[in-house]
């Protein structure tokens, strides 16, 4: 029997039950920092190993520990595979916590949870967005069947991830890609009988059945926003930069032409189809816009973005596309380049010297030159946005010069718009895991019509303040911005917020070698 | 694919007897040794997880009175306080009308609590309140925590306060398997293979869901698989029905299944499983009130004074709010 006797007990020995304390790792640096939490890079101090480690933070939360964190550890505890993001363990730190200044942080809960994920160096937009980046067709492909995989196996066990983008999707120096931040995941059943609410998946990925209000839906929500990085990746930006979900469906419509009874039956009891129908027909012009694709890559596209979730492809059928099949194959993640890892909290406060320096440039010079290859400044919204005056916003463009500064590839927060899950007004606080507030939390099914409040289209979503700064580095381990409203729809309109986003939304920057 | 074989149930929550004997008298061992120490057992929980004993200074006055008198509760005992709470907690699950998943997970949340806890450290109807809690949120079947509380007419600040020391505890392994669906599966097995007609294997399930009904409440979901216990369930039901031949049943699916149980193993098991069941006894009343007297005197909430004590001191302390409610007051 392996009963000790009662007195060999070592009941001092703590802790005798639960979770290891975050005094087991040594935090490094941070490398992220969100309205709810920080991201830290860490070495465990019994094994050397280098990991991540994402804060739950806790406060103003009236249902006790944050339901989208519940969801979160209880679907990555359960998914194991090699393109998805491995949480380690949990962690708490017992006592008061401080901030870096040594002061308390304010925080009611005295200790801290963190979550210990395996540390990955890049996220796949902060690697594109690098100087000089320029990823080739087989490590395009490459790329693309990993997160094809890993998004086959969430959905084989009934995971919908629903903020797929590329600062979640993390990159090591393998090559390995995998699938992160899933803050916004739930579990879903195969019936589609169960209302989820449609106020999920960042706004430029997000697909037109949420766009149009349907509560009921699956996998399909997730393989939209795998088409609009497809696309991306190809096209070297994104291809629905819409600053606010009309704008947004308009801009899926200019594309992909306009849903009707045809080529999307059962589109017109959609709930806000009526309200959201072009009023003049608008045709499919996928093939014609992006006719210099490969053909291969085209074809598998098209089916990507195909309006019906219905007919939209599998991940695992997309998995069986030709492209994957055809010369050049995708290559071996182990033969890609390795690339230096940084992070944006190193080199912060470098660069924001460095920006008040080219503000101050700016002031003169109305365009950075590197505006070159953007879209036209007159484009509806960019205007807009540059007007609309928002708290604590510097004004447009003046993050571009950051995308000078040294290389920062970790997730910055190109800000697209969020999901925005809890409209009307979002407190600068309501991001994802603190949105208890909010009312609806993830649970329900948030109407539309609150979304809107009393701002007029999209403002409600922008308005709030964005607090997106700061999503900085660590992205995909989640205090990224999936919810960050934002104050526009262009690369340089972004990123501002709170000061702290000092790479925010230097599109233009993005995929360089399309500049250079 | 996840699943029970990969899942956290599997490889950690499943003991063997002598181990879960080791843990009960692990847990009560260290509640012997704190009320030596502080005179009291119970402990304060905050939100944050954190936790602490109250300080012995408060005892300190009457400190040599109080050691002879608190006496600390037996093994035996703190089992019978686990069973009451138990059936209180299936109770008001079925009052709430929350479907079995939830019952089964707070239930298995409530075993594996009490594996790292006392019940002298930790009152078991807040526990027991904050499992259920913890289950609708983990099962996506919210109820506010200020509604879980106002339907049993508690204080739902206890149950924030302890919800971090419930998930810690859990270790965050909140995903847990319980025998339901196995049952189901085994039905629809049974559909294909045996061609029964539908109404008796309709039975036949309804019954089996009871016996897991029971199972679940001895400490069998932490000693077996949720296979085996849908199983021995089965088989109770199967003896009431008489649908099936059960022995060529097993046969069939070990034979399918590769299994790496010889059948005669997967017979033991489920004898001991049935064993559980048959073995399993409620406390009588008087137990009960012989035992919440010495509970409560372990706790520190003894006399009068001692309570009233303890009342300021909460008061003081907005966070934690009410571990001043009575003790045994679910009896709806």
């Amino acid at each position: 029997m392996a009963v000790t006797a009662p007195g060999q007990l070592n009941v001092n020995e703590s802790p005798s039950w639960g979770s290891r304390s975050v005094d087991c790792f040594e935090k490094l640096e941070q490398i992220g920092e969100g309205t709810y939490g920080q991201v830290y890079m860490a070495r465990e101090l019994k094994t050397g190993e280098i990991v991540a480690l994402k804060k739950i933070r806790m406060d103003n939360e009236r249902e006790g520990f944050p339901i989208t964190a519940i969801r979160e550890i209880k679907i990555l505890k359960k998914l194991h595979h090699e393109n998805v993001i491995k949480l380690k363990e949990i962690v708490t730190s017992p006592g008061p916590e401080k901030d870096e200044q040594g002061k308390p942080d304010g925080n009611k809960y005295k200790g801290g949870i963190y979550m210990v994920f395996e540390y990955m160096d890049h996220d796949l937009t902060g690697l594109a967005d690098r100087p000089g980046m320029r990823f080739s067709v087989p490590q395009i492909k490459c790329y693309m069947r990993q997160l094809l995989t890993g998004l086959h196996y969430c959905h084989v066990n009934q995971v919908l991830h629903r903020d797929i983008k590329g600062s979640n999707l993390l990159i090591d120096n393998e090559g390995n890609l995998k699938l992160a931040d899933f803050g916004l995941a739930r579990s879903f059943s195969n019936d589609h009988n169960a209302n989820l609410t449609n106020r999920v998946i960042t706004l430029w990925y997000r697909p037109p059945e949420l766009l149009l209000g349907s509560t009921k839906y699956g996998p399909a929500v997730d393989m939209w926003s795998v088409g609009c990085i497809f696309a991306e990746l190809l096209h070297g930006k994104p291809i629905f930069p819409g600053k606010d979900e009309p704008e947004q469906l308009n801009k899926i419509f200019e594309l992909c032409g306009a849903p009707d009874e045809v080529n999307w039956p059962g589109v017109s009891k959609i709930p806000w189809y009526n309200n959201f129908k072009p009023t003049r027909p608008m045709k499919r012009r996928l093939r014609e816009v992006f006719r210099h694709f490969d053909r291969h890559a085209l074809e598998l596209l098209e089916k990507m973005l195909t309006l019906d979730p219905s007919q939209r492809i599998s991940a695992k059928d997309a998995l069986d596309a030709e492209y994957f099949w055809t010369d050049p194959l995708p290559c071996d993640p182990k033969s890609l380049p390795k690339y230096e890892s940084s992070h944006e909290f190193q080199t912060k406060k470098k660069r924001q010297q460095q920006r008040q320096h080219e503000e101050t440039a700016k002031r003169q010079k109305l365009q950075h030159p590197q505006h070159a290859r953007l879209p036209p400044i007159q484009q509806s919204g960019q205007a807009h946005a540059q007007m609309r005056p928002v708290p604590n916003q510097p004004i447009h463009g003046s993050q571009q010069p950051v995308a000078a500064g040294p290389s920062h590839h970790f997730g910055k927060p190109r800000g697209p718009p969020g999901p925005g899950r809890y409209p009307g007004g979002n407190p600068p606080s309501g991001y994802n895991h603190s949105s208890r507030g909010g009312g609806q939390g993830g649970y329900g099914n948030t109407q539309y019509a609150q979304g809107r409040g009393a701002a007029p289209y999209g403002s409600g979503n922008m308005s709030g303040a964005g607090p997106r700064g700061g999503a900085g580095g660590g992205g995909g381990y989640g205090v990224g911005a999936p919810n960050y409203p934002q104050n526009g729809p262009y690369p340089g309109s972004s990123g501002t917020g709170r000061g702290s986003n000092v790479m925010g939304g230097n599109r233009n920057q993005q995929y360089g070698w399309q500049q250079q | 694919m996840a699943d029970f074989q990969t899942s956290t149930q599997r490889a950690k929550w499943i003991l063997s007897p002598q181990e879960l004997v080791y843990r009960y008298k692990a847990a009560n061992q260290r509640a012997i040794e704190a009320l030596e120490k502080f005179g009291a057992t119970l402990m304060e929980v905050d939100a944050d997880g954190s936790l602490s004993y109250p300080d012995p200074q408060i005892n300190s006055k009457d400190n040599t009175d109080k050691h002879s008198r608190s006496k600390s509760l037996s093994i035996e005992e703190e089992q019978f306080m686990r069973v009451f709470y138990e059936n209180k907690l299936q109770e008001v699950c079925n009052n709430f009308h929350f479907p079995h998943k939830i019952q089964a997970t707070a239930l298995i949340y409530f075993k594996r609590f009490y594996l790292q806890w006392s019940v002298m450290q930790h009152n078991p109807k807040n526990v027991m309140l904050t499992c259920i809690y913890a289950a609708c949120k983990i099962e996506e079947n919210h109820v506010s925590a200020e509604e879980l509380g106002k339907g049993i007419s508690q204080d739902h600040q206890i149950i924030l306060n302890y919800e971090m020391i419930v998930y810690q505890s859990l270790e965050f392994d909140l995903i847990v398997y319980a025998p339901y669906r196995s049952v189901e599966g085994y039905v629809n097995d049974i559909e294909e293979l045996f061609n029964e007609n539908v109404e008796m294997l309709q039975m036949l399930k309804q019954t089996a869901s009871l016996e897991v009904d029971k199972i679940m409440l001895t400490d069998a979901p932490l000693l077996f698989p949720p296979g085996q216990l849908a199983l021995a369930a089965l088989r109770r039901s199967n003896e009431v029905h008489g649908v099936i031949d059960f022995d060529s049943y097993l046969d069939s699916i070990l034979s399918r299944q590769n299994s790496a149980h010889t059948i005669s193993e997967l017979y033991e098991r489920i004898n001991s499983i049935e064993s559980l069941v048959n073995r399993y006894t409620f406390p009588s009343e008087k137990d009960l009130k012989h035992i919440n007297r010495k509970l409560k005197s372990c706790w520190g909430l003894g006399s009068n004074d001692e309570s009233k004590k303890r009342e300021k001191k909460s008061k003081h302390k907005s966070k934690k709010s009410s571990n001043e409610i009575p003790n045994m007051p679910l009896h709806n």
